[in-house]
């Protein structure tokens, strides 16, 4: 998913990064599953959208009363490119400068379109920065309409944290006067050392570098570096914290659909190697594997946000390709 | 390989160009010989799915004798340093193909065992669509798969008794292929699915089960989109009814409670205390007979709900993958650490647990010698 100034068109569909994943009639454009409060929920259709072109609002129902108010929306998009439907909630928030609120503060977006100038968009309703005139357009049944938040949030499962103990440490010597640890420079050139709680496993390496892995959220990572670092400590090393950082969150979801078609229209869906779809999201930077029985692993983010950013915005697209025999 | 295969010129054509650009681009500069070796198969391959000819990495796995780790490794470096857009082959496009591998024609086998491929395709193609409605073939290899259908196939065109003892490690030896042992799992699979399908034949008398479900395997093909609806229907059907007994139970279980609870308010002793005290679930003494049915139906739909959460996700529907249906057991988690900031102070003692005394260490270091001289 690209940030998005605007709408992309059918033909920038590539642009999406949606290569392994064909999102041949339904894109997420964005998700405000931040913004709580909601005023007016509004459908608003286009009658035509010029798929080579930035999409442009040309019409919007005059009776939503946005014709004549420049609006700005955080939302949640759904765009069907041949229903030309897009459903809108509106944070009061950001009616003209009229109403309050709007002291011509640009809002939060998550996902959405960049706060322009001259942005041609394909947003109902302008802020008063857009200067893209709205007019009515007659609506139509949303096939897959704008989610709100899925309401399934992903569980951590393994954080893989770094740290540098800041000293050089004789490998031997570790695992000859550690109870937890393991070394084998034939097969792998670091220790390898356990704690109980958190229940972790961490790879020491000769220069002082230590790789954590195994905690479920990031501050028992941080906790559990902290002890490692205590016993090479005690073990005689002048051992530092040094440069914490975490590397990697994994998390797992089960959204609960069966996906069939998902992986009829996946490039990077190879049965004979994985039973899994890859999907490769751009923004956020995650990887997603999404299996047949609905459950979905996320990984790659360096904060938590990332991966449930991540699943709400693929929620809505399995969930349009959900299927039941 | 190409010639192997038989494919057309412009396959072997394409493969070479990839081959070619593969070849020198960095990503397989400094590799292994065994490793180029792969990287032709993988080209070999790319081009036919490209250029619509049905194969399976499988076929050349065969031809190139590899590790599929390292063929699946090949295979998707080269994808992504050549930036191609392979199609997914359809498990049905593969199958034609597949089946010419199978030794089973009459040039083959005794009249008995052969079977005509055009047939036997046919029956195998429609075992896998249902496979494929049932969710047997997402997400798993093809070829145990087709295996699995051809073997039915085979036994369904002509159930004799010989036909109907033969086991799929005896077929596979007559039908000269080497046989996948994930194809066991998928014909017990397939025949489940036929199972649930035979159930509804109006004219089968007798109760269809794994045993004797293949010789009803040309009926259920031949009307499986009717049967489906009825197996469907029989499906929603059974499970309104254990909703509604479900409800009733629930019905019958206040009704019970408030008569328990009227002789908890005539009979105040230590024995009703302790009837009252599952009732309450830390609510004050029952007074009023109402409060009870309340918390007993609580206290019994509780469990029900759990049991329609989980009937809902596995058996709610008739047909659901495998993998959900029967779902491994989690292993049970250590409690979750609660409340934790990452900056606590760490016990010197929980530290020291993690240190050998000199002692240990001494006898560690001996018997590691001893290891090692021996």
């Amino acid at each position: 998913m690209v940030q998005l100034c605007g709408s992309t068109t059918q033909c920038d569909h590539p642009s999406l990064h949606a290569h392994s994943f064909a999102l041949g009639s339904i894109e997420v454009v964005g998700a405000a599953g931040q913004l709580l409060v909601v005023d007016v929920r509004t459908d608003v259709h286009l009658a035509g959208v010029n798929l080579h072109d930035q999409c442009r609002v040309q019409n919007v129902d005059s009776s939503l009363g946005l014709a004549s108010s420049p609006l700005l929306f955080n939302f949640n998009i759904v765009k069907i490119y041949h229903q030309f439907v897009i459903q809108v909630k509106k944070n009061n928030f950001l009616f003209s400068p009229g109403l309050p609120g709007t002291s011509g503060q640009a809002p939060q977006l998550f996902h959405s379109q960049t706060v322009t100038g001259s942005t041609t968009t394909a947003l109902p309703g302008n802020t008063p920065l857009y200067n893209t005139p709205v007019t009515p357009m007659t609506p139509i049944t949303p096939a897959t309409p704008a989610s709100e938040s899925s309401g399934i949030v992903p569980q951590l499962q393994n954080i893989v944290s770094t740290v540098n103990l800041g000293c050089k440490l004789d490998l031997k010597t570790i695992a000859l006067r550690a109870r937890n640890a393991e070394y084998n420079p034939k097969r792998f050139a670091a220790v390898i050392m356990r704690i109980r709680e958190p229940r972790t496993t961490a790879l020491i390496f000769s220069s002082g570098k230590m790789v954590c892995t195994g905690a479920k959220s990031e501050e028992q990572s941080r906790l559990a570096a902290r002890k490692y670092a205590r016993v090479v400590q005690k073990l005689g090393f002048p051992a530092k914290f040094l440069d914490f950082k975490i590397q990697n969150m994994v998390g797992s979801s089960d959204s609960r659909n069966f996906f069939h078609q998902v992986f009829s229209l996946g490039s990077h869906y190879e049965p004979e190697l994985f039973p899994g779809l890859i999907y490769r999201m751009i923004k956020p930077r995650i990887v997603l594997l999404i299996f047949v029985s609905g459950k979905v692993v996320l990984t790659g983010a360096k904060v938590r946000a990332e991966i449930y950013e991540a699943f709400e915005n693929i929620y809505p697209i399995l969930k349009g390709f959900r299927k039941t025999t | 390989m190409c010639r192997i295969l038989m494919v057309h010129r412009e396959i072997e054509q394409l493969s070479q160009t990839y081959y070619n650009k593969a070849y020198q681009h960095e990503s397989f500069l400094k590799v292994s010989l065994q490793k180029k070796e792969v990287l032709a198969g993988c080209c070999v391959l790319v081009s036919c799915r490209l250029l619509n000819w049905p194969i399976t990495m499988a076929t050349i796995l065969c031809l190139i004798n590899a590790d599929p780790t390292l063929v699946g490794e090949v295979y998707q470096e080269m994808i992504s340093a050549l930036k191609i857009e392979a199609p997914i082959v359809l498990i049905t496009d593969v199958i034609e193909t597949h089946i010419q591998e199978y030794k089973i024609s009459s040039l083959h086998l005794p009249e008995e065992f052969a079977e005509n491929s055009k047939d036997l395709t046919r029956c195998a193609v429609a075992l896998v669509e249902l496979a494929a409605d049932s969710w047997i073939v997402t997400g798993r290899k093809p070829v145990p798969i087709i295996m699995a259908a051809v073997y039915l196939a085979w036994q369904s065109l002509r159930p004799t008794k010989q036909r109907l003892k033969t086991s799929l490690e005896k077929f596979c030896q007559i039908a000269k292929v080497n046989k996948y042992r994930p194809a066991v799992k998928r014909i017990a699979e397939i025949k489940e699915a036929l199972c649930k399908l035979g159930k509804e034949i109006p004219w089968v008398r007798e109760a269809v089960t794994p045993d004797n479900v293949v010789q009803h395997v040309e009926d259920i093909l031949q009307h499986r989109y009717a049967l489906l609806r009825r197996a469907m229907r029989t499906h929603q059907d059974a499970l309104q009814e254990g909703r509604k007994a479900g409800f009733d139970n629930s019905l019958t279980e206040e009704t019970d409670s408030v008569q328990s609870s009227e002789l908890v308010e005539q009979t105040p002793n230590s024995s009703s205390v302790k009837q009252c005290e599952p009732n309450e679930e830390g609510a004050p003494q029952p007074r009023d007979g109402d409060n009870n049915p309340c918390t007993v139906s609580e206290l019994h739909s509780g469990p029900h709900e759990r049991n329609d959460v989980e009937l809902n996700w596995g058996k709610r529907v008739l047909f659901a993958p495998p993998c959900v249906i029967r779902a491994k057991r989690r292993r049970v988690e250590q409690p979750e650490l609660q409340d934790v900031t990452g900056d606590e102070e760490i016990s010197d003692s929980e530290i020291d647990s993690y240190i050998r005394t000199p002692q240990e260490a001494r006898d560690f270091a001996l018997t590691q010698k001893m290891f090692e001289k021996s």
